[in-house]
């Protein structure tokens, strides 16, 4: 495997070499994780602002309320709403969980994972972080221009996002941010596959890689060649915003000639469809690995569970139909998307007994990052499952634009994913900072934000299903759904239970960065993949040696194991 | 380091720089691939193309473009030659051509949007009209990354051959050969279709 020598590189001396402008994965890693947890954070108040306004419709939102929308006396605005769901949106997706499990996990692990001492392209990576930030900036702009910020939802169809639906300047920026987010998620896709492919440590096959790296790398993959769909489609959402261009503007709306808002909705889906596994990869890939992890057991069917998840990568890039049951399609092409979304219930399958395989009759541990994984099992099974009402055409055309979906997206992305990168925070810390998170503060934190999520999903899915509609500013203004107000309320009380649970995670994460004296171990959960072989934190040029890989990455409790540890280093070999 | 070691090393590069090239390229065929199954489909769900009331493009402009690009390809494939066998003058001489050509190509474009204004197509003038306008912006401005990035080898006019440039010769030159070539699909479907 060895394509060139690796060079072992001089520590970087000045503030801004280090920390700024640092050509070292672990350090834009570093600075994509603080980037997501911020936006996070951002995206997580505008979440509570809107579930205040549909539990409590014409009051004032405590606290902060009173600064934001004065002249409304603290109630959010009804364009406000609209903003307020679609930055959240937005944010949840691109700036948070892409940042925390792509940015930050798949640029610290995938060189620490296969052994490797860096990116193929430092270089382009640190040029991929500053770029996301040069969006996030433009995208934080836009919440300050005179007509605010984009409101077509997260999906910004036409006509809600040309012109007519959105004349203001917060549209076109919304897009040129997620253009120029998508050029930088792009480039850190190159890298990558290309590190994937070049840099794995002698010995090491594909099926040697730890199950993390094979998400993540299937998820550069489908980022290589799905953004770019977005990116044609955001260019010309902006010509026709910009240059006056008619591509999205049909009928009345269009002065001369016609378009088609229909050919947004393919576009933004073709790439759309594969971008919830975008998400759900990097995901699942961690999950199997820390199940193993701490079930002290090899992962059962390792080999299936990576086929499975390229499978699905393979089965993601033809179903995007189902998000367009009720655009008018010809029964035949609805049926046949129908029938493929089915077929990904196949390998989705697999994989998840696969799961339950690994964890049967384990010794399991259950630290922080093990509870967090076995919370996905939980709810990426519900989510999961619920998808399946979804994806067929007759319930779906009564279940579409309802609250349902957005029980059912948040189950299997925000849940799913949030959870996993939880789990990855937790167990990663060590190596990554050098010190453990607190148990205690872990476990509190894993059981509240278990519970609120919960609460806002399950609740969701319920008024969802009994008809309330999604991106309804007041939706109790129609007798029907005037007895769900309680049920909205409960929802919004998970909701805050949700994100005052958040508040342990962070103090614990900053405590632990700036102030905990007590440095973790080398080997804290005693595993035997690579990145657990060098010291903790890993130093800058990660293997002192680079690393000869013997033996797969979940050697547990394996007859032919050579020292007494229940677990084997990959630079081990079996007997 | 010896020779050898240092050969492998290179060879190591360029295969790495080949893998990431790849990447990259499709990642860009997926942009162009998308804007032109737009195209397609404006082209197929349209009764009558070009729409009632707008001419054709005529051919003459797209295909001047499309043997410019063509020939300066095979001008850069000569200038990579040249470096790699380090031929100063050579090196100089087919770097200017591409060069030229590629300003050359950006210019016929200039002309082709006149044209198109001169014959009543008008950006805002609807589906059609906005199709060949921002299609061929868009590769336009590609051509100008391209011709940026050539920039990047003048220092190999003066310095010649080395060892550690041959995967930015290589990448520059794959990159002009690709959009050379997405020009070419553009041609046959758009303009002569
Ligand atoms: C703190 C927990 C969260 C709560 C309470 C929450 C709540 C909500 C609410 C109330 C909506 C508005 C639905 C509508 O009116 O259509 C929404 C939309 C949405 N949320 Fe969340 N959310 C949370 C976390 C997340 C996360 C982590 C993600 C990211 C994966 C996410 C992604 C989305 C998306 C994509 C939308 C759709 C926006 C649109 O309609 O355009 N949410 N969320
Ligand atoms: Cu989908």
């Amino acid at each position: 495997m060895a394509f060139f020598e690796q060079h072992i590189h001089s520590e970087p001396k000045t503030f801004l070499s280090k920390y700024i402008f640092s050509y070292d994965h672990k350090v834009i890693g570093k600075q994509f994780l603080w980037y997501g947890i911020l936006f996070l954070g951002i995206g997580g108040i505008m979440a509570l602002m809107i579930r205040w306004t549909l539990a409590f419709p014409g009051q004032a939102f405590p606290i902060i309320g009173n600064f934001l929308f004065p002249e409304t006396g603290g109630v959010v605005p009804p364009d406000t709403y609209a903003m307020l769901f679609t930055m959240h949106g937005t944010i949840m997706i691109f700036y948070a969980i892409t940042p925390i499990l792509i940015g930050a996990f798949g640029n610290f692990l995938i060189p620490l994972q296969i052994g490797a001492r860096d990116m193929v392209f430092p270089l382009l990576n640190m040029l991929s972080f500053w770029l996301a930030f040069v969006s996030g900036v433009i995208l934080l702009a836009s919440l300050f221009t005179p007509l605010g910020a984009a409101a077509g939802g997260w999906t910004s169809y036409p006509t809600l996002s040309t012109l007519i639906g959105s004349p203001g300047a917060g549209q076109t920026l919304w897009t040129l941010a997620l253009f120029i987010l998508g050029i930088s998620s792009t480039m850190g896709a190159v890298n990558y596959i290309t590190t994937i492919i070049v840099l794995r440590a002698p010995g090491m096959g594909y099926f040697d890689m730890p199950l993390s790296v094979w998400g993540l790398g299937l998820t550069a993959i489908l980022n290589a060649i799905f953004l770019p769909v977005l990116g044609a489609g955001l260019l010309l959402l902006i010509f026709d915003r910009v240059f006056g261009t008619t591509f999205f503007l049909a009928g009345a709306a269009a002065t001369s000639g016609t378009g088609d808002p229909i050919l947004f909705q393919h576009v933004f889906w073709i790439f759309g469809h594969p971008e919830v596994y975008i998400l759900i990869l990097p995901a699942w890939g961690i999950v199997s690995d820390l199940l193993s992890f701490f079930a002290r057991k090899p992962a059962f069917g390792a080999k299936a569970t990576a086929l499975a998840m390229t499978s699905i990568t393979i089965l993601s890039t033809v179903v995007y139909g189902h998000h367009m049951y009720t655009t008018q399609m010809s029964p035949l092409l609805t049926q046949s998307f129908m029938t493929l979304t089915m077929t990904i219930s196949i390998p989705s399958a697999i994989f998840f007994a696969n799961w339950l395989g690994t964890i049967w009759k384990g010794s399991i541990k259950f630290p922080t990052p093990m509870i967090f994984s076995l919370g996905v099992v939980f709810v990426f099974g519900l989510g999961g499952l619920t998808g399946l009402y979804l994806a067929t055409v007759t319930t779906d055309l009564y279940l579409h634009d309802t609250y349902f979906v957005v029980g059912h997206f948040h189950y299997t992305m925000a849940a799913s994913v949030l959870l996993g990168g939880y789990a990855a925070v937790y167990f990663w810390m060590p190596k990554m900072f050098g010190k453990m998170l607190n148990e205690t503060l872990g476990h509190i934190h894993f059981w509240l934000t278990f519970l609120g999520l919960n609460g806002v999903f399950m609740g969701m899915m319920i008024v969802g299903y009994a008809g309330m509609h999604r991106r309804i500013y007041n939706p109790f203004v129609y007798e029907f759904l005037e007895r769900l107000i309680p049920m909205n309320t409960f929802v919004t009380y998970s909701a805050l239970l949700m994100g005052v649970a958040q508040f342990f995670f962070v103090i614990n994460f900053v405590y632990t960065i700036f102030f905990k004296k007590e440095k973790a171990s080398d080997n804290p959960w005693e595993v035997g993949t690579l990145e657990w072989t060098i010291p903790s934190p890993a130093p800058v040029y990660n293997f002192k040696e680079i690393p000869v890989v013997k033996c797969g990455p979940h050697e547990f409790g394996n007859p032919n194991l050579t020292g007494d540890r229940d677990f084997q280093y990959q630079t081990e070999e079996l007997v | 380091m010896n020779k050898a070691l240092e050969a492998n090393q290179i060879q190591g590069k360029q295969a790495v720089h080949a893998v990431g090239m790849t990447v990259l390229l499709v990642s860009f065929a997926m942009l162009f691939a998308t804007l032109l199954l737009g195209y397609i489909v404006f082209r197929l769900t349209t009764d009558t193309w070009p729409p009632q009331g707008l001419a054709r493009i005529p051919l003459t402009l797209p295909t001047i473009s499309t043997l410019i690009i063509g020939v300066s390809s095979v001008f850069f494939m000569n200038f990579e030659k040249a470096f790699m066998t380090n031929q100063l003058g050579k090196m100089r001489a087919f770097f200017g051509l591409t060069m030229g050509l590629g300003l050359g190509f950006m210019l016929v474009q200039l002309e082709l949007w006149n044209s198109m204004k001169e014959m009543g197509l008008w950006v805002s003038g609807g589906a059609y009209p906005s199709l060949f306008y921002s299609l061929t912006w868009i590769h336009a401005a590609h051509i100008v990354m391209a011709l940026v990035s050539l920039l990047f080898l003048v220092p190999r006019l003066f310095e010649g051959y080395d060892m550690d440039r041959i995967t930015w010769v290589q990448n520059v030159g794959k990159f002009w050969h690709f959009l050379g070539l997405v020009w070419f699909v553009m041609y046959i479907v758009m303009f002569v279709y």
